[in-house]
């Protein structure tokens, strides 16, 4: 049986009787022949031990030939690993064991039977890549771009951007005619408008009335409470973009809407995929100094990417929330592991070393970053990139389309998700499925529409937060709860986060998905969970 | 009541019916929208029930159950009354419960605030899921102004009737339950509670209560988790069902269990898990702590315990003396530009003495004037603090008869100073204020805020109660002219120490606890090691230490002792007063220190550290040297000032005009035609669309002249001069309707409800012209006259134009009432003395006064006279603006009603003896006042009882006072804002004479004796019950209802003048925001009992970080407006021009608004060597301001660039 990878030297050990200590374990898989020292180990252990510990192997190591750990083998253990050592055993089995990830549970076998054995040089890291083969494209960072100065007229210039690309996609679908030219044209004629929303309310009688605006001025749509796209109103957010076909009221001054539009994504659309059999890990929300931040199920997790199991995934992305911050929310620091900002961001340039130094990873911002809050954020500055500069991850701006092998997948932190769960019913968007809240957006072609509420926004030359292209993986985070689902074959994945339920999520009710992975196909754009936790 | 006070009332009252007679005689003309005065006198608390509510019938009621049962059970009687139709007019089972309800809240509140008609909403009858019905109240935010016990009430109340109606017990679904806890919580986050109950304790409440409650949403926060509950409308947090749920139900829980005990229907057998803390599945260590129920300080409280449980377990081997635990709630948020003066109970900090100044009692603390001054002003009279305890919050009086600050001068000298005139010019030279002195605190403030007694400072009142109880015969010293038994010589102070066995007087008495055991060890070394040189070659002795160089005191000669860090430190924690050089520390007064440290009278050591009992060398872990004092000196020696009390500023005094913004002359409305000023000349002048000068669309309100049939919106007829009433007249259907019972007007046929008001178009230029012709004034006679731009009313009926030509030429402005107020912060006072109130004698016996508080009759301008209950005194800013409205008035009578003037003021002095109205925010009731008095402090004194009566304590709360016939004539009930809280704050009713059984009982809880035993001293250092203690030191409450009520309030501590000390707190007079920090943080580092590091940290966590995040957060989410017309846009218009009039559009908040304090903050945070933490935030704020403000690309290029 081949003992490469620490799950199956744990299980091995647990067969003949025994726990271990994680960094026994490591040892044992950084060996030569790990079968033939674990079987060595087991034989030199003293007959009273229940626990195979790391002094264990090394006298048997020590006895035999020394052998060179390989190059991608698990680095030392860090002091995080030293205090999850004691659960090492338990975690792992929990990590291999299908049953006990529920619902997001993964076939074993089929991973292996996809996996290419002929190609396979098997060391004991357990992962044979060719990096040569990657392709990793990022547009849309606007990073060092940032030009706006704050005043009133880059709010005008962003704002009209948005209406520009925005509109583009939906005049093929109507012929607009500016606000004020329908404002001119007489009762009962047939208009069709393009605008951004600005105003939505009901009427005594319980129709509803929409202020459409263009760049010429607002316009009233009329939509009759029995109507079907009646329904549509419930999930407009103000300043999206949407066009109306409708008849003109006997005075002319108001629209009596028939069709409603969206931006959207075609029904026809095709994603784009990899060539080959790849994969890549989508996360977001580690809330590294934070005390609640999973640091046992962060390691299961860079284990595991250095087992075989794991070597199909070449692609690491992040959607921010890297560190728990400081001064996130009052009397934060009562609640930090690590209180200097600076050293989170070094505890988690730690964390990251622990994965394998071939991947390629790619890092945006979130709300606890030390970035600014309003949208779009750019990449981290200067400093923190030399803190976090572990295996040379690419850091850009949230949001950023990010391109693997063809396949573009759009990270975006997800903020603007509370407030698409708050505005809208709960069938449409709520906590526990936010991948439907992500349609939500994929269909305003947009990642925060609404000004003015929960979501901040900083004025720039142009609206970067516009989706101009269709991403095939639109990735988002945010708000700790796993999720995805196909919009027009469009996979939207809410990653959970690697923080336990805090004190507060606990006050509201949140229920986070902590420790888990979803892993993607770039091929066919399948997705799997794996949880760590 | 005595023959005097009935004398005194009948003089109020005959002023009153005085100017009633003349005001209704002005309301007959007609010009007014009633045509009689709409103030009606309440002659107690039953009528002011019944006059607030509306309900005909309570009145009787309540008068006869008053005599046989308590208030709390005259509201759960009255149900019966309401259930069977007994009282107020209700068929619907619904009507019948919200009557009950509205009515014991109104009792409870006797009859003065808005709660019973602003605080509840509605009732309803609901279903459940399993077919019964329930009884849902709907409260609202000002419910707050009820309290907890009237809250709690309220539900106890309706559940009483739901019970006798036979209405099934609300059954809460789950998701509800769990939203009650969610909402109190988020309304704790964001508004803030008094006591915020434990998750557990909610639910707890939620799954028993057997009503529900529910109401407005008071909040833009929304509940994240239980949201769009089928039976709760709301998302937000509903402010009045979290008040009473929490502040009520939780809070008062052993209170309302008193009354469920007395009624059968009633049976809420959960309330006792409640109150035991037994609820939910965890260990309930949490609610344990609650049980006393009253006191919010309980979290800080119940940190301590501990402590003190550990020295209970141990008491067999006491290792220091009882103490206080330091809290430190009342440092939570503190704001920029408003001191610390002390850290808890920091040494250093004020001295907690016990006692009552005649100006003092009821949330006030007595602060020595010279005090005020030599924090740096920021002290003065009615400056709110907030406080460590016994409280949260008082006013500040100034007490000169209890210790002034001790400091050390950039000269050397260690000094106290109680005199403030010193203390203002030593201001400057202080370089170090060691002790902040004395801080007065009444024994009724810990009765009032249930805390346990504190151990009392040793002062002379106790002293010389303890000098009595020995066999000295005190009575013959203080007949000695030679002998001051306050101040007494060194001689007499030492022989009456050791030959009796008194303790030492507290003059000579040092605060040896606040030194350890080891530096009074090394102290006793130096004095015996010191020298002694003559008073008269002592030539290092200064002017300032002359004094106490006196040959009676200084005989001995000054002692000079080298100066080390350590000596002097210890002299300067002993307060010792001496002078400091660079190599000597030279103390004139020796011999009490000499001989408290074991020294012979030659200074000659007797003892040695080895020779302490072990207790004296471990008391207090040998921090605390006064058992070893006792150990070696000849005579008892007490603890000085065992209780420091930290506190920092509160809110600055006030005293001033309120005007509205914009301020209003006239309630007449001119829509945008006057501007952003609202001018009326403006408007009149202004050609609008018709191109005609001076027309406008207004809304107002649509009348009927009864004699003519002619319609209008003034309240007189133009045509025929009858009095016109409000015309209803359905817009769709034409029915003319008549408002219903209660003042709906509602139109059947069409299913809406009707408004008289209605767009009009009106010749503003005519109607203005018209006005300053008919009062005679010319345009020239004020320089402004300013309107509104709509009426907020439910009629639209506007003010006659004429009042506000009147008010701009007298330069008066009118509330949302129309009526004229000025604001001034509420202090108590029980006595006077005629001079400082800047009268004489003669004005007062002309006010009826007769003697002074001695019973001597009243003849000098000095002599202290007890304060009768209803006389207040005016402030000068206050004194100038009643006479600006005396004139309004009188003009008002003569050239606009035709009638004769009523006020004639030509000077100040005219005022005293006329009436006012005294008035507090949230309530409905105005209390009738009389003017005896000015004063330059800038509040309004008056008796404790009379604010009460206005339900306001004198914590640095503030309210208003109105001119009487002001009141009488301009008040409309037609004015008030058509809104939630609109009836607040306006005068619904008055009361024309206080009757004490019917005010806030917090005020009956002041004590009004003389002295306070000997007996009572010693029970603080136990730190008893004061509860305990009532029957000793008595408290207003033991008179009530007697002859006695109204008089006999003794104090215990008298003050040269009231007014003593800064005039304003230096935070009003220090310019921007940025100088009062930095006098803030100046006197931080000045004040031994402040570490300042900790207030420059606080400023920058309470003060700057909110306000940048704040800001931050509103300028990337904001509106925007046009600077032409003033249009709001929630998003900036895609044209970038205003959409209405083309018009320039900006910003509302600007990069100015959100930086201004960036660059302060990380200076401050350097400077103070702040915790990286803080430090770091700002960082990141900076580099967050940074990436928004600047252009990436635009930056200013370094030197690299050209490389």
């Amino acid at each position: 049986m081949p003992l490469e990878t620490p799950a199956r030297i744990v299980r091995a050990l647990v067969g003949r009787g025994y726990n271990a200590e994680r960094e026994a374990v490591t040892l044992i898989a950084g060996s030569d022949d790990p079968g033939r020292t674990l079987a060595r180990v087991v034989e030199a252990a003293p007959d009273d031990a229940l626990r195979i510990t790391a002094d264990h192997v090394r006298e048997v190591l020590a006895s035999a030939p020394a052998a060179d750990p390989p190059g991608t083998a698990p680095t030392g253990p860090t002091a995080a690993d030293a205090a999850a050592a004691s659960d090492a055993v338990a975690s792992h089995t929990a990590a291999s064991d299908p049953s006990a990830s529920g619902a997001t549970s993964h076939d074993n076998a089929a991973h292996t039977s996809q996996s290419t054995p002929a190609e396979a040089k098997v060391g004991s890291g357990g992962r044979n890549v060719d990096p040569a083969l990657r392709s990793l494209e990022i547009a849309n960072d606007m990073t060092g771009q940032s030009t706006g100065t704050g005043e009133y007229d880059d709010f005008v210039k962003v704002f009209r951007d948005r209406y520009e690309k925005l509109s583009k996609m939906l005049r093929g679908r109507v012929n607009h005619r500016p606000a004020k030219a329908i404002s001119n044209m007489s009762g009962g004629e047939d208009a069709e408008l393009i605008g951004l929303v600005d105003d939505v309310r009901s009427t005594k009688s319980g129709h509803w009335i929409i202020d459409l605006e263009d760049t010429t001025g607002t316009f009233p749509c009329l939509v009759m409470k029995d109507k079907d796209i009646a329904g549509y109103v419930d999930e407009l957010l103000m300043d999206e973009c949407i066009a109306v076909q409708g008849t003109l009221s006997g005075d002319a001054g108001i629209l009596f809407v028939d069709s409603m539009h969206f931006p959207d994504v075609p029904r026809s659309h095709r994603p784009n995929t990899a060539d080959r059999d790849v994969q890549a890990a989508l996360i977001s929300d580690v809330h590294v100094g934070s005390q609640e931040f999973m640091a046992g199920a962060w390691n299961r997790f860079a284990d595991w990417l250095h087992t075989e199991e794991a070597e199909r995934i070449e692609y690491l992305l992040i959607a921010g929330d890297m560190v728990e911050g400081v001064g996130v929310y009052p009397n934060q620091d009562e609640e930090l592991d690590v209180i200097d900002i600076y050293e989170q961001y070094e505890a988690f340039s730690e964390h990251l070393k622990s994965v394998p130094g071939d991947l390629d990873i790619v890092m945006i911002p979130g709300n606890h970053d030390a970035v600014r809050l309003a949208e779009p954020q750019p990449g981290f500055d200067d400093e923190l990139r030399d803190i976090m500069s572990a295996h040379d991850a690419r850091i850009t701006s949230n949001p950023s389309m990010v391109t693997l092998e063809g396949v573009n997948v759009l990270m975006y932190h997800g903020v603007s998700l509370d407030e698409v769960i708050a505005e809208l019913p709960a069938d449409k968007a709520s906590y526990d499925e936010p991948h439907k809240a992500m349609y939500q957006l994929l269909k305003k072609r947009h990642v925060a529409p609404q000004f003015g509420g929960h979501t901040r926004l900083a004025p720039e030359e142009l609206d970067y937060l516009v989706m101009e292209d269709v991403p095939d993986i639109f990735h988002t985070g945010h708000v700790h709860k796993l999720g995805w689902g196909k919009y027009h074959n469009v996979l939207a994945v809410n990653s959970g986060c690697w923080q336990a339920q805090t004190d507060f999520q606990k006050s509201v009710n949140i229920d986070p998905d902590a420790g888990y992975a979803p892993i993607v196909d770039l091929d066919t754009l399948n997705m799997t969970v794996r949880k760590f936790s | 009541m005595r023959e005097e006070e009935t004398r005194y009332f009948r003089r109020i009252e005959a002023r009153l019916d005085e100017a009633f007679d003349l005001a209704e005689a002005a309301k007959a003309t007609g010009y007014d929208p009633k045509t009689e005065v709409e103030i009606p006198v309440a002659k107690d608390m039953a009528d002011r029930v019944e006059n607030i509510l509306g309900i005909d019938g309570v009145a009787e009621r309540v008068r006869e159950l008053e005599g046989e049962m308590s208030r709390e059970e005259a509201a759960l009687e009255l149900v019966t009354d309401f259930v069977d139709g007994n009282v107020g007019d209700y068929d619907s089972r619904e009507g019948k419960v919200e009557g009950a309800v509205r009515t014991a809240v109104a009792l409870l509140t006797e009859g003065v605030v808005a709660a019973p008609i602003e605080g509840i909403d509605r009732v309803e009858i609901l279903e459940n899921d399993d077919g019964t019905e329930f009884v849902n109240v709907y409260y609202a935010g000002p419910i707050r102004s009820a309290g907890g016990t009237a809250q709690a009430l309220s539900v106890l109340v309706a559940d009483y009737a739901r019970s006798l109606l036979d209405i099934d017990e609300y059954k809460a679904r789950t998701d509800e339950v769990e939203r009650y806890v969610e909402e109190v919580n988020l309304y704790d986050k964001e508004t803030g509670l008094q006591y915020s109950p434990k998750d557990k304790e909610s639910r707890f409440i939620a799954e028993n209560m057997p009503i529900m409650l529910d109401g407005e949403a008071t909040g833009d926060e929304e509940v994240s988790g239980y949201r769009d509950l089928e039976r709760v409308d709301t998302n937000s947090a509903r402010g009045g069902m979290c008040l009473v749920m929490a502040e009520g139900i939780a809070l008062k829980a052993p209170k309302i269990q008193r009354y469920t005990r007395q009624l059968d229907e009633v049976d809420w057998p959960w309330l006792q898990d409640l109150i035991d803390g037994t609820i939910g599945k965890d260990d309930g260590k949490a609610a344990k702590a609650d049980d006393a129920g009253d006191d919010a300080d309980e979290a800080d409280d119940a940190e301590a315990d501990p402590d003190a449980d550990a020295d209970d377990a141990e008491s067999d081997a006491p290792d220091g003396p009882n103490r206080v635990e330091p809290a430190t709630k009342f440092l939570r948020d503190l704001i920029a530009g408003r001191p610390v003066f002390g850290h808890p109970s920091a040494p250093g900090g004020f001295r907690l003495r016990y006692g009552r100044a005649r100006n003092h009692g009821f949330a006030t603390a007595g602060v020595h004037p010279a005090t005020m001054h030599i924090v740096d002003d920021f002290i003065a009279t009615g400056t709110q603090i907030k406080t460590e305890r016994p409280g949260k919050a008082g006013g500040v009086v100034p007490v000169d008869s209890i210790e002034g600050p001790t400091v050390r001068l950039a000269n050397g000298d260690v000094r106290r100073i109680d005199d403030p005139e010193e203390a203002e010019e030593l201001q400057n030279g202080v370089e170090k204020i060691l002790d902040l002195g004395e801080y007065l605190v009444n024994f009724g403030e810990f009765v009032e805020n249930n805390h346990p007694l504190a151990p009392a400072s040793y002062v002379f009142e106790w002293w010389i109660q303890d000098f009595e109880a020995t066999e000295a015969n005190v009575q013959a010293l203080r007949d000695d002219p030679a002998v001051d038994l306050e101040e007494p010589s060194v001689e007499d102070a030492l022989s009456w120490a050791t030959e009796f066995d008194a303790p030492l007087h507290p003059v000579y008495t040092y605060l040896w606890h606040d030194i350890s055991v080891e530096r009074f060890d090394a102290l006793a070394d130096a004095v015996a090691a010191g020298e002694v040189v003559a008073a008269e070659a002592d030539g290092g002795t200064t002017a300032a230490l002359e004094h106490d160089n006196e040959p009676e005191r200084g005989l001995e000669g000054t002692l000079v002792l080298d100066n080390t860090p350590e000596i002097r430190e210890a002299l300067e924690h002993l307060l010792v007063a001496h002078r400091q050089t660079d190599e000597t520390l030279r103390v004139p007064v020796w011999r009490p220190l000499a001989r408290s440290l074991g020294l012979t009278d030659d200074r000659e050591r007797t003892w040695e550290l080895d020779d302490l009992s072990e207790r004296a060398r471990e008391w207090d872990d040998g921090d605390n040297a006064v058992e070893a004092v006792n150990e070696v000196a000849p005579f008892t020696v007490r603890e000085r000032a065992p209780t420091r009390i930290g506190n920092r500023m509160g809110r600055p005094e006030k005293s001033e005009r309120r005007d509205l913004s914009p301020a209003v002359h006239t309630l007449f409305p001119i829509g945008e035609a006057g501007g952003s000023q609202r001018d009326v000349g403006d408007a009149a002048r202004h050609r609008g669309e018709s191109g005609k000068r001076g027309q406008i669309s207004v809304r107002l309100g649509r009348r009927k002249c009864p004699d003519c049939g002619a319609f209008g919106f003034k309240s007189k007829c133009p045509d025929c001069g009858g009095h016109t009433e409000p015309h209803y007249e359905c817009d769709d259907c034409g029915t003319v309707l008549e408002p219903d019972e209660s003042g709906r007007v509602y139109c059947e046929r069409c299913d809406w409800d009707v408004e008289s008001a209605e767009w009009q178009d009106i010749d503003l230029n005519t109607e203005y012209r018209d006005a300053l012709e008919r009062v005679g004034e010319r345009e020239s006679s004020f320089q402004i006259l300013k309107g509104v731009k709509g009426l907020t009313s439910a009629n639209k009926t506007p003010e006659p134009i004429e009042k506000g030509v009147l008010r701009a030429k007298h330069d008066v402005s009118s509330f949302k009432d129309g009526t004229v107020r000025y604001d001034m912060t509420d202090l108590p006072v029980t006595a006077v003395r005629p001079e400082e109130l800047d009268v004489t004698a003669d004005h007062f016996r002309e006010l009826g006064y007769e003697t002074d508080i001695d019973g001597e009759p009243l003849r000098f301008d000095d002599q202290l006279v007890e304060l009768k209950v209803q006389d207040i005194v005016l402030s000068n800013g206050a004194a100038r603006h009643m006479m600006q409205t005396a004139d309004f008035v009188d003009d008002l009578l003569e050239q606009f009603y035709g009638l004769d003037r009523f006020y004639e003021i030509e000077e100040r002095d005219d005022l005293i003896g006329e009436l006012v109205f005294g008035m507090a925010p949230h309530t409905s009731a105005a209390v009738v006042g009389r003017v005896v008095g000015f004063t330059t402090a800038a509040v309004g004194y008056a008796h404790p009882y009379f604010h009460a009566a206005k339900r306001r304590n004198c914590d640095g709360d503030e309210d208003c006072v109105m001119l009487l016939m002001d009141g009488l004539l301009n008040f409309s009930k037609e004015y008030l804002p058509d809104k939630r809280g609109g009836q607040m704050d306006a005068p619904l009713v008055m009361s024309s004479r206080i009757d004490p059984s019917e005010i806030d009982d917090e005020a009956h809880n002041m004590d009004i004796v003389r002295q306070y035993p000997r007996e009572f001293y010693e029970a603080t250092l136990r730190m008893e019950d004061p509860d305990d203690w009532e029957d000793e030191v008595t408290i207003a409450e033991e008179y009530l209802g007697t002859d006695r009520e109204y008089t006999g309030f003794d104090h215990t501590h008298d003050t040269t003048d009231i007014a003593a000390g800064p005039d304003l707190s230096a935070y009003k007079t220090l310019g921007s925001m940025m100088d009062k920090m930095d006098a803030q943080l100046f006197l931080a580092r000045k004040l031994r009992a402040v570490d300042e590091t900790d207030v420059a940290e606080r400023v920058i966590e309470y003060h700057f970080l909110p306000d940048l995040i704040g800001n931050l957060r509103a300028f990337s989410r904001q509106e925007t407006r046009c600077l032409d017309c003033g249009e709001k846009y929630r998003r900036m218009p895609l044209s970038g021009d205003c959409r209405e009039c083309g018009g320039r559009v900006n910003l509302t908040v600007h990069q100015g608004s959100v930086n201004k304090y960036m660059d302060t903050a990380i200076q401050v945070a350097e400077e103070f060597d702040c915790r990286d933490y803080t430090k770091q935030r700002l960082e990141v704020l900076e580099k967050s301001l940074e990436s928004v403000f600047e252009n990436d690309k635009n930056k200013q290029s370094g030197i690299a660039d050209f490389m």
